[in-house]
């Protein structure tokens, strides 16, 4: 009987055995791979949609650099064929070098037709949003410090020609096929832009934005931006801008082709002054092409 | 009593006999590399893990894709967003056999061939290759070098960026594992 019972544990002990090693094979596999870390989520394609800036940053030792036009309204007083619907004028064109300090710090100068407007930024990713939503959105803070460098005279002295914009963005990812920013917004001019009796100098605005992917190398871009202003009302002529925009990337570029009634592009003046209406044909067409240029040093490629 | 418990403890001793036929590794290496006409693009990753049951012959391979480093950060962000859609597919794996039974208690050098089913952006594909098993004093090295068709795992290439990324990829191994006790 004692020999049964030896035999037979034998056996259990050796079949048990067999089929721990089976699945100890996978769940030792199963135990190496739960240990992914989280990585951070490229919430869009590019640092610029139509209007808004994005959480998106430019990585340490890259440079981007951006051309942005605005042409002449599409229809309207001002558009129509005479004027190839509003390709033959510009009305607003924007050079922008944005530079990684490191991947979470940017540092961006810009320079736009409207005003000669100059202005010197910092970005600064604050949270990403990760893989594994332990942060399930991203935020980025924007200070932007402007001036109109040549004088005019409604505009006499450089300190009166100054612009400050202060932003909050915050962006998530929340599909592959979407994403969805807001960017709470204090914008102060010096000197209350456009200068009309009444204008405020300094007011809040909010900028929302979406991206929807149509393909992997294209999306759909959308953007509104509304200042909260007691002056800006469509009474006197205002109009919130709102952007629409198709967006394809291509390796290092991104290129963007829009239609928006708003005429400027720096936030600073697009939120500050947006008399352009939809109704009366003052939209137009507007394209950004970015260049990213790399500065880190070149890896040895270790291939024979 | 006496005949139980010495059977049991040869017993004991030939689980961790047969445990000793399992081989892991936590730090696989593994490279990509393509030339195309306008850049080279390589990168690599030493986050791999791998299972070998020598036993059974047994191999098993997953990558995290988002593991892979690029010298180029641009091209690690396409890589994964666009190329590999690795938010949906986070891991690249391989499950196999090794033809070959190699002696591993000797040293040495074995040409063998793997069998298997590798599985890319969610795309199985049957495939043989031809790899390297090295034995040193109980730590066995593995290495292999490949081609995969970006086609074959339904990698798109759009036609405006055709010229800078190669159809086929060359991919290296090298994985080095101790024995799981």
């Amino acid at each position: 009987m004692k020999k049964h019972i030896a035999v037979l544990a034998l056996l259990a002990v050796t079949w048990s055995a067999k089929a721990q090693q089976k699945s100890s094979a996978d769940s030792l596999m199963n135990a190496m791979s739960a240990n992914d870390k989280p990585v951070r989520v490229a919430i869009f394609k590019s640092t610029r949609l139509v209007l808004a800036q994005t959480t998106e940053m430019v990585k340490k030792n890259e440079l981007n650099f951006q051309i942005i036009h605005r042409f002449g309204d599409i229809a309207g007083t001002n558009g129509g064929g005479q004027t190839a619907f509003g390709i033959d004028r510009v009305n607003d064109v924007f050079f922008g070098f944005e530079y990684g300090v490191s991947d979470n710090f940017n540092l961006d100068l810009g320079r736009s037709t409207i005003g000669q407007l100059v202005q010197l930024e910092a970005k600064w990713a604050l949270v990403h949003q990760t893989s594994t939503d332990s942060s399930p959105f991203a935020v980025t803070l924007v200070g932007e410090v402007g001036a109109k460098p040549y004088q005019v005279a409604t505009f006499p002295t450089f300190s009166s020609r100054m612009s400050y914009l202060a932003q909050a963005i915050i962006a998530r990812k929340f599909s592959s096929d979407l994403s969805l920013q807001v960017a709470p917004t204090y914008v102060s001019n010096n000197t209350p832009f456009p200068l009309l009796p009444g204008n405020e100098k300094s007011f809040f605005a909010v900028q929302a934005s979406a991206r929807i992917k149509l393909s992997n190398h294209a999306g759909l871009i959308l953007d509104y931006a509304h200042p909260f202003s007691n002056f800006r009302t469509k009474a006197n002529g205002f109009e919130d801008p709102i952007g629409i925009g198709y967006e394809v990337e291509t390796g290092g570029h991104v290129f963007t082709v829009n239609i928006t009634n708003s005429n400027s592009i720096s936030e600073m003046n697009m939120l500050s002054n947006n008399q352009h209406q939809f109704s009366k044909g003052q939209y137009r067409i507007g394209f950004t092409i970015s260049r990213m240029f790399d500065f880190n040093p070149k890896v040895k490629k270790d291939n024979k | 009593m006496k005949h139980i418990s010495i059977i049991l403890l040869a017993a004991l001793l030939s689980v961790k006999a047969t445990g000793q036929t399992l081989y892991a590794c936590k730090n696989a290496q593994v490279s990509l590399f393509s030339t195309a006409p306008i850049e080279d693009i390589a990168a690599k990753t030493s986050s791999g893990n791998s299972v070998y049951n020598a036993a059974s012959g047994d191999l098993v391979f997953s990558v995290p894709i988002t593991t892979f480093k690029f010298p180029k950060s641009l091209m690690e962000e396409h890589f994964n967003s666009d190329y590999l859609e690795s938010d949906k597919y986070p891991r690249a794996t391989f499950k196999g056999k090794i033809k070959e039974q190699p002696d591993l208690t000797k040293n040495g050098s074995y040409p063998i061939t793997i069998v298997g089913e590798l599985d890319v952006h969610n795309v199985k594909q049957n495939r043989t290759i031809q790899g390297n098993l090295t034995v040193n004093n109980g730590v066995i090295t593995m290495t292999a070098e490949f081609m995969v068709k970006c086609a074959d795992h339904h990698i798109e290439i759009p036609r405006l960026v055709f010229h800078n990324i190669a159809e086929s990829i060359k991919m290296n191994v090298n994985a080095t594992y101790t024995a799981v006790k």
